[in-house]
């Protein structure tokens, strides 16, 4: 195979071309190249083009793509497709028509996604994001980008399926249903009276009152009609009721979907052995990396990454060799800050309470002007306070608590998800205790209407409010935050050139911080969805504009982080929490389908007893096939075989996945055996060659 | 068969497009900004070799640690002095593409780490490729301890059959595992 004889004490360039084992028109260039180089070391030659052999064949039938993969230089492959084209086919016709069919339906795949790259959004502004500022921050980018287009498409979907057969109907004139109950609970007026000063016109836009009320943002607009014509019916209250469980239903669909390929790769890496150093040193370096700026960065993160992984090794060292008196403070000093941080939390979480029992009981006594939006605005007010106030105070803690940089970066996280998701959860804590009159039902204001029809006339427009006000808030105060603190801070950072500023010095855009507030943003869309089902096309405009405020803020005010975060992981790790996020949003949707009564006076489910009752109603409707069909699903002689077979395919899966496990330690230890038997016969062969020259020698000396 | 000055033939297109990952437009503007780096006598003569240091001015690699062991990976230049002809660097850009495979781009990167081209990664190789990763300079170079401990650590991770080098397979097994390297191993024009 080796064209070039072996000089003993040189050592080869080793030939990458021969591993495919063609010689065309490169080996001349090859016999011409220059003298290698010198070395002191005889290195053997791996003769590459033994296994790859079979490649040969492959590749003179195969078809072409397998060129591409190829890693030999242009003339070389262009060569070979020649030889290929050249050579009389052996294939059946089937084959070659089986060919033709592959290689056009690659060239229309190409050109579909070549069609399809033109939709997707902001692409290049991802892609100098990514080499401006690392993966991290893009992943950050990525993940605002698919949270806005999961709620453009859920948008279109409640569009479709309500807001439009409500418009069409309303314009129509439709006829309501009708039916007669309580005098005082069906009281419902949301239009002021009289002439209206008009900076009211700026509050109401801000609170989700007056105008904005009684209008399809909220849930008190839309009407229970129940078309039913020869060849159309259409029932407005099961359509709400359907789109807003499939919208849930969706989205959790879509995560799930996108976190497939992240988990799959998780699972997989997750049981290797191959361990950071390796993984750093081979794959950290981003070749996207544009300018001597973005390099330097990019070097001195790899630089801290590697320093902080062996100073981790060291400390785990020291940490198995600690006294037990050591080992015992360090533990009780952990869980006393624990402890405090828990207590720090509830302390948050008991001021978001105390202020939205205030505001309520203000806006209930309705307080106009100023003062008024104020205290409608005060549980938003204290939320976001305490999200930006507690995690700091936490991030002082972490620093008593001493863990390695890796875990203290995952606490902080778990704890400052925890404050967000629970403190929106003492919101929605708070207003139920006030619509239902703390869960007693038949008692005081509640006792006519089953819930508190004075403060309250239609409170499911007012839950959506409160999540309204949230949503706008959480924006505004992002653009403040942006407008206010990062461009003066960068301003004062670059004009200013004393120790203070410097030590001060640019933002750093915080990924994991960021990503809490778009998970937090998502959260209460879903939590409001049911009862403001124009929210999700607010909340799309809402990320649109803070997809351009947080790019045109990385440009100009931020340096790039050092501690960096690993973006496939990470990606994981942010959609885990969207799910939670999910979750708090079902139970609250759950929770209000099925156990609140709805407000008489508004609203498509006016006049039923609970909002999931009109499903059983409309079941009744429905052909008497259907119906025994849906009975037997729900039946227990459906779901025992049904579960049943669900854990045998899962027992296969499990199975078959420790097995592969197996087979992969097998191979590696196999893969070590091999190596050494390498070295033991080039050991043998040294011997060999050894014996033989003194042998030699011994001849010559003698004759 | 090369390329003539200004125009690309439709017929090399179509086989360009056969022969890398690259799209049609991807090779067009490889195309362009590739005669901007040619003088005016040279945009005459068919198949020029560009000489290291004038591609080398381009943005994308112009910063990059590795530019020379990139130039010197894929020329196909007799001298070995890392010039490029046009096709070198339709097949530079079509491994650092987005739709190359995870094969294609281990071994180029293997090849580009690979120093003193061996075929294999020994300590000396891994000591010069993590001094291209921290920075070149004395305060950002790693202390000699650290390093040591370092390709201790690698070597323990990534030898599985104990030879003292990292080779292909056992290279490839690595970057199998990690999830960033397709999306990283990226250059876009």
């Amino acid at each position: 195979m080796s064209s070039e004889p072996q000089r003993p004490g040189s050592r080869e360039v080793h030939d990458y071309t021969e591993e495919y084992g063609y010689h065309s028109d490169q080996q001349s260039l090859r016999l011409r190249r220059g003298p290698s180089r010198e070395s002191n070391q005889n290195q053997p030659q791996f003769d590459w083009s033994s296994p790859h052999e079979e490649e040969d064949e492959e590749g003179s039938s195969g078809p072409p793509r397998d060129l591409r993969a190829t890693p030999l230089p242009m003339a070389v492959k262009r060569a070979i497709r020649q030889v290929q084209q050249m050579q009389v086919p052996v294939v059946s016709s089937r084959d070659s028509w089986k060919r033709k069919n592959a290689k056009s339906l690659r060239k229309l795949k190409d050109s579909g996604m070549g069609f399809l790259s033109f939709f997707s959004l902001w692409s290049k502004t991802l892609q100098k994001i990514g080499g401006n500022f690392g993966g991290g921050v893009q992943s950050y980018f990525l993940f605002l980008r698919f949270l806005v287009v999961l709620n453009f498409v859920s948008f279109l979907l409640i569009a479709g399926f309500v807001l439009v057969p409500s418009i069409v109907f309303r314009s129509v004139g439709a006829a309501l249903v009708n039916s007669t109950g309580q005098g005082a609970c069906m009281v419902y007026d949301p239009n002021p009276e009289g002439l209206v000063v008009f900076y009211n016109y700026f509050l109401d836009l801000l609170s989700g009152t007056g105008f904005m009320e009684y209008s399809y943002l909220f849930y008190g607009y839309y009407n229970n009609t129940m078309v039913e014509d020869q060849n159309f019916s259409y029932n407005i209250p099961l359509a709400y009721l359907f789109t807003t469980v499939f919208y849930f239903v969706f989205c959790l669909i879509c995560i799930i979907a996108r976190m497939g390929t992240a988990a799959r790769v998780v699972v997989a890496t997750g049981s290797s052995t191959v361990g950071d150093y390796s993984m750093i040193v081979f794959t950290s370096w981003d070749y996207g990396c544009l300018g001597d700026r973005a390099t330097k960065l990019k070097q001195q993160n790899i630089h801290y990454q590697l320093q902080v992984d062996l100073e981790e090794e060291s400390i785990k060292k020291r940490a198995a060799a600690l006294t037990l008196s050591q080992k015992i403070v360090l533990y009780s000093l952990r869980v006393s800050m624990c402890f405090v941080s828990f207590g720090l939390i509830i302390a948050a979480f008991y001021g978001i309470f105390a202020a939205t029992e205030f505001s309520q009981v203000k806006s209930g006594q309705g307080q106009g002007g100023i003062l008024g939006l104020l205290f409608e605005y005060l549980p938003s007010i204290v939320i976001t306070a305490g999200n930006f106030v507690v995690p700091l105070l936490c991030d002082q803690i972490a620093l008593i608590e001493r863990y390695s940089p890796s875990t203290t970066v995952i606490v902080a996280l778990l704890r400052a998800v925890f404050l967000r998701l629970v403190s929106l959860g003492v919101l929605l804590f708070t207003l139920w205790r006030q619509i239902t009159c703390e869960g007693a039902e038949n008692t005081g204001d509640c006792k006519l209407c089953q819930y508190n029809h004075l403060l309250y006339p239609c409170w499911e427009t007012r839950v959506g409010q409160e999540m309204y006000k949230l949503t706008l808030f959480d924006f505004l105060i992002n653009i403040a935050v942006l407008v206010l603190v990062e461009f003066p801070r960068r301003m004062v950072v670059d004009n200013w050139s004393n120790k203070l500023a410097q030590w001060v010095g640019r933002q750093e855009f915080v990924v994991p911080a960021n990503v809490l507030g778009l998970v937090y943003g998502q959260t209460v869309v879903w939590t409001g969805a049911l009862f403001c089902p124009l929210l999700p096309l607010i909340n799309t405009l809402k990320f649109i504009l803070l997809f351009y405020f947080k790019k045109i803020t990385l440009f100009h005010n931020c340096r790039p982080a050092l501690k960096t975060f690993r973006s496939t992981t990470s990606t994981f790790f942010f959609l885990v929490v969207l799910v939670f996020g999910l979750g708090l949003g079902t139970v609250v949707m759950i929770y209000s389908l099925s156990e609140i009564r709805p407000s008489m006076g508004c609203g498509p489910f006016r006049f039923f007893p609970s909002m999931w009752s009109i499903v059983p109603r409309s079941f009744h409707n429905l052909s008497i096939i259907t119906q025994e069909f849906l009975f037997f699903i729900g039946s227990q002689s459906f779901s025992i075989p049904l579960f049943a077979l669900s854990c045998v395919v899962m027992c296969y899966f499990v199975a078959l996945a420790s097995v592969y496990g197996k087979s992969v330690a097998l191979l590696r230890a196999q893969i070590k055996l091999e190596g050494r038997d390498k070295q033991f016969l080039v050991k043998q062969i040294e011997m060999l060659s050894r014996r033989q020259q003194i042998l030699k020698q011994t001849a010559g000396a003698s004759s | 068969m090369g390329t003539t000055a200004s125009q690309l033939g439709k017929d090399m297109l179509s086989e360009y497009q056969e022969l890398t990952f690259l799209t049609k437009q991807e090779i067009l503007l490889a195309h362009k900004r590739f005669t901007e780096l040619l003088t005016k006598d040279e945009k005459d003569l068919p198949n020029t070799r560009v000489p290291m240091d004038r591609i080398l001015t381009l943005p994308e690699l112009k910063s990059n640690p590795f530019r020379k062991r990139i130039c010197d990976v894929f020329s196909t230049s007799e001298y070995k002095d890392g010039g490029l002809t046009f096709e070198d660097f339709l097949d530079l850009l079509s491994a650092f593409s987005d739709s190359a495979t995870l094969e294609i781009k281990s071994h180029y990167a293997f090849r580009i780490f690979d120093f003193d081209d061996d075929g294999t990664l020994d300590c000396g190789d891994l000591e010069k490729l993590v001094n291209c990763l921290t920075g070149e300079t004395d305060d950002t170079r790693l202390t000699p301890e650290e390093m040591r401990q370092l390709i201790n650590n690698i070597l323990e991770e990534s030898d599985i059959d104990k030879d003292g080098t990292v080779n292909l397979s056992e290279f490839q097994h690595v970057i199998s595992r990690s999830p960033d390297f397709v999306s990283s191993f990226k250059i876009v024009l």
